[in-house]
């Protein structure tokens, strides 16, 4: 791991004024983050874990330290020029999709390049195909409402990554789904980001997802505590795949048992199908 | 953002509430409609109100009347001579200037054969008379270069001439032809002898050429109807000539005396109608009454443009309205697309397109109300036009001409400069409602934003 850093933060510190109170959100934060790694900030809620991401996708700027890229000093870039660097360069995924709601899934995926200033026809055929790759290709053409959570969220991971970024943050992207489909987009994102060796920032509380970066940084209060391997992340891909598979036979048989248990009429059922869809 | 793009996204936010963009495009549509409509009324009076003058008369001739003319005038006026006349000619904006003398009656005959003429003879600069507007019927203008005598007749100047060996003979000029041919007949011109009986001699008859006839217009005077015009250096030759063979003395008090000349009436002609004031008041100011349908015009004027004032501010208080209406319109669209906004700027939408996507939405808003708007004011102009063609300017001006569905008696008119006025305005006002909405959303907190449900 003696790459040349690609995210560096150097005494990073956020600092709110509440009233008269000042609460120290960020205190001191020093994090070397390489190309290609996957990262998880783990923390709980109130930890200042999404300020550190705000900061680094230049949502927020910090009270004091600065945020670098490949070297480059992008604190002080004003908001043009954090645009243009968003546009250019990071993919995000957010917790509540923040999808287009008078946008079809491919106009919501092709945004980012309309932004760039591609064209119509390229623009929609990059975006089908990335969509596709998603297993979206059966509603291309859905509004986000006539969509359910894990498919939005396929749609919010698609746009992510429509324009190859180098950087993908994702806030608490499992935080509406259940884990069934937590689990196929936790392994989507990751395995999207391992192929074209994109940095993943994963940004939870949830030490179940945690476990699918390659490191995991802890933070409490405004501070790193712990910065480690992944310990799981040892065991190999196959221990994984049975570990989701078994999650998924218990989850499949627990909806058995509720179905035996209360019987679902069956016009309500196929509602539910064709809700649910391709999940 | 490419612009394409930024349009396709204002027109899908448009057309994401319909309703509401259609009653805020209502709104401007309404104002525009009230100022196009009220304008073009103000435009209709006062299109007719100078048909209406130009049919009374000639809208840039000013007439100056001397009245303290006339030999030996007594009053501080300076005397109206031929200086005076080349100081007013070098006035700016000054076309043409030219006294007119009616020569006092009995004095001179123009003769024809049997037929003599002595109605109303006038002395002119020849060179000014196609300029003053009297228009040829036949023939052509003199020139006032000839050496003969030469005669222009009003149209119908050759009906005037009378047979004295046949009084009663009469030659109607609503048919029938005149006793004189213009054009072939042998004209000659001479003075008249004071007292026939008393004087041995024949007074000498001089050749002369009758060059053409004008159009008759009453409303440009009797002259160009029943008048001959002279030259004014023969008329005032014709003057001596009298008075040589009257044995009028050169001392006597009616004797002609080209020295002591004041002109009681000089005819102006201005090059352009909004100069008439200018001028008229300089004439003023030396001294003389002066009378021009600038003192007509100008109060209908002022009148006119008092009404179009008040008419079109009453429109622009609704399209005022619209603009609030617009301005409304897209702060409640922030609101409800701040979220969309926010994700927009998270993903990299460059601040300039967020904000000419809402100045598009707001300037479209105006312009489609602004096109909608001239479109409507066009049929309720025609409405107008044909249900109220007794109306407003069939008043002002249908009477004087016997009214009739000619453009001068259209009470609305909506001239191209409206409609072009009428774009750019809304637009305008579109544009200008939409720029603090749209600095709004520009400002936004794009964290803010998403978080915003």
């Amino acid at each position: 791991m003696e790459k040349t850093p690609f995210i560096e933060i150097r005494g990073l510190k956020k600092v709110y004024k509440l009233g008269k109170e000042r609460v120290v959100a960020l205190d001191d934060i020093n994090l070397t983050i390489q190309r290609g790694e996957i990262c998880c900030i783990l923390g709980t809620s109130g930890s200042g874990k999404s300020t550190l991401l705000n900061m680094m996708a230049g949502l927020e700027r910090p009270t004091k330290g600065k945020v670098l890229y490949s070297n480059k000093d992008v604190t002080r870039f004003d908001e043009r020029r954090w645009a243009l660097f968003r546009q250019k360069n990071i993919g995000f995924v957010f917790q509540s999709y923040n999808l287009m709601t008078g946008l079809s899934g491919v106009e919501n995926v092709a945004m980012p390049l309309m932004f760039r200033g591609m064209d119509k026809d390229k623009r929609t055929r990059i975006a089908k195909e990335v969509l596709r790759e998603v297993g979206l290709g059966n509603r291309m053409k859905h509004k986000p409402t006539q969509m359910s959570g894990g498919q939005q969220q396929r749609v919010g991971i698609a746009r992510a990554f429509v324009t190859n970024p180098k950087i993908v943050f994702a806030d608490e992207p499992t935080g509406n789904l259940d884990s069934k489909t937590t689990t196929e987009v936790m392994e989507l994102m990751v395995n999207k980001s391992r192929e074209n060796n994109q940095t993943f920032i994963l940004v939870t509380h949830d030490n179940g997802i945690a476990r699918y970066a390659d490191r995991i940084v802890t933070i409490v209060d405004g501070k790193i505590v712990r910065d480690e391997k992944n310990e799981s992340i040892a065991r190999t891909r196959e221990q994984i795949a049975s570990d989701n598979a078994q999650e998924v036979r218990q989850q499949a048989a627990a909806e058995e048992e509720t179905e035996v248990s209360a019987p679902i009429p069956a016009d309500e059922a196929a509602a539910n199908m064709s809700t649910e869809g391709a999940e | 953002m490419k612009i394409f793009d930024q349009i396709a996204m204002c027109l899908q936010n448009l057309s994401r509430r319909k309703v509401r963009t259609a009653l805020t495009t209502m709104g401007v549509v309404i104002g525009t409609c009230a100022i196009v409509v009220m304008i073009s009324l103000g435009v209709g009076l006062q299109k007719s109100q100078e048909a209406m003058l130009a049919q009374m008369g000639d809208l840039t001739k000013i007439e100056i009347y001397n009245y303290s003319g006339g030999a030996g005038g007594t009053s501080s006026v300076p005397n109206l001579d031929d200086s005076m006349i080349e100081q007013i000619a070098a006035y700016d904006h000054v076309d043409v200037i030219t006294p007119v003398v009616q020569a006092e009656w009995g004095k001179i005959n123009i003769q024809c054969g049997d037929y003599i003429y002595q109605d109303s003879i006038y002395g002119v600069y020849p060179e000014a008379l196609e300029k003053l507007g009297y228009v040829l019927k036949e023939g052509k203008y003199p020139t006032g270069k000839e050496k003969d005598y030469t005669i222009l007749f009003g149209e119908n100047g050759p009906y005037s001439f009378y047979n004295p060996k046949n009084p009663e003979e009469w030659h109607d000029p609503s048919s029938g032809d005149p006793p004189v041919d213009i054009f072939s007949d042998d004209f000659t011109i001479s003075v008249n002898a004071q007292d026939p009986e008393g004087n041995a001699k024949e007074p000498e008859k001089y050749d002369a050429t009758v060059t053409g006839v004008l159009v008759g217009d009453w409303n440009k005077g009797y002259e160009t109807v029943y008048g001959a015009f002279l030259s004014i250096d023969q008329l005032y030759k014709l003057y001596q000539e009298y008075d040589e063979f009257n044995g009028i003395s050169s001392t006597s008090s009616s004797a002609f005396n080209p020295r002591k000349i004041n002109y009681n009436r000089v005819y102006v002609k201005v090059t352009d109608m909004k100069y008439v004031d200018e001028v008229e008041t300089k004439i003023k100011d030396l001294g003389y009454d002066t009378y021009s349908m600038e003192t007509v015009r100008k109060p209908m004027q002022e009148q006119a443009n008092k009404m179009m004032l008040i008419l079109g501010s009453l429109g622009g208080i609704s399209l005022l309205v619209a603009a609030m209406g617009i301005t409304n319109t897209m702060i409640m669209s922030i609101y409800e697309r701040t979220r969309e906004i926010g994700i927009m700027k998270v993903l990299g939408c460059v601040i300039g397109d967020i904000r000419t996507v809402f100045l598009m939405e707001a300037g479209l808003i105006g312009f489609g109300g602004g096109v909608i708007g001239v479109i409507l004011s066009f049929a309720i102009s025609i409405v107008l036009n044909v249900l109220g063609g007794g109306g407003l300017g069939g008043l002002m001006g249908g009477y004087y001409y016997g009214g009739g569905g000619d453009a001068a008696t259209q009470i609305s008119v909506i001239p191209i400069w409206l409609v072009g006025l009428a774009l750019v305005f809304s637009t305008l006002i579109g544009l200008v409602s939409g720029f603090s909405p749209a600095n709004r959303a520009v400002k936004i907190s794009a964290l803010e934003a998403i978080k915003h449900e």
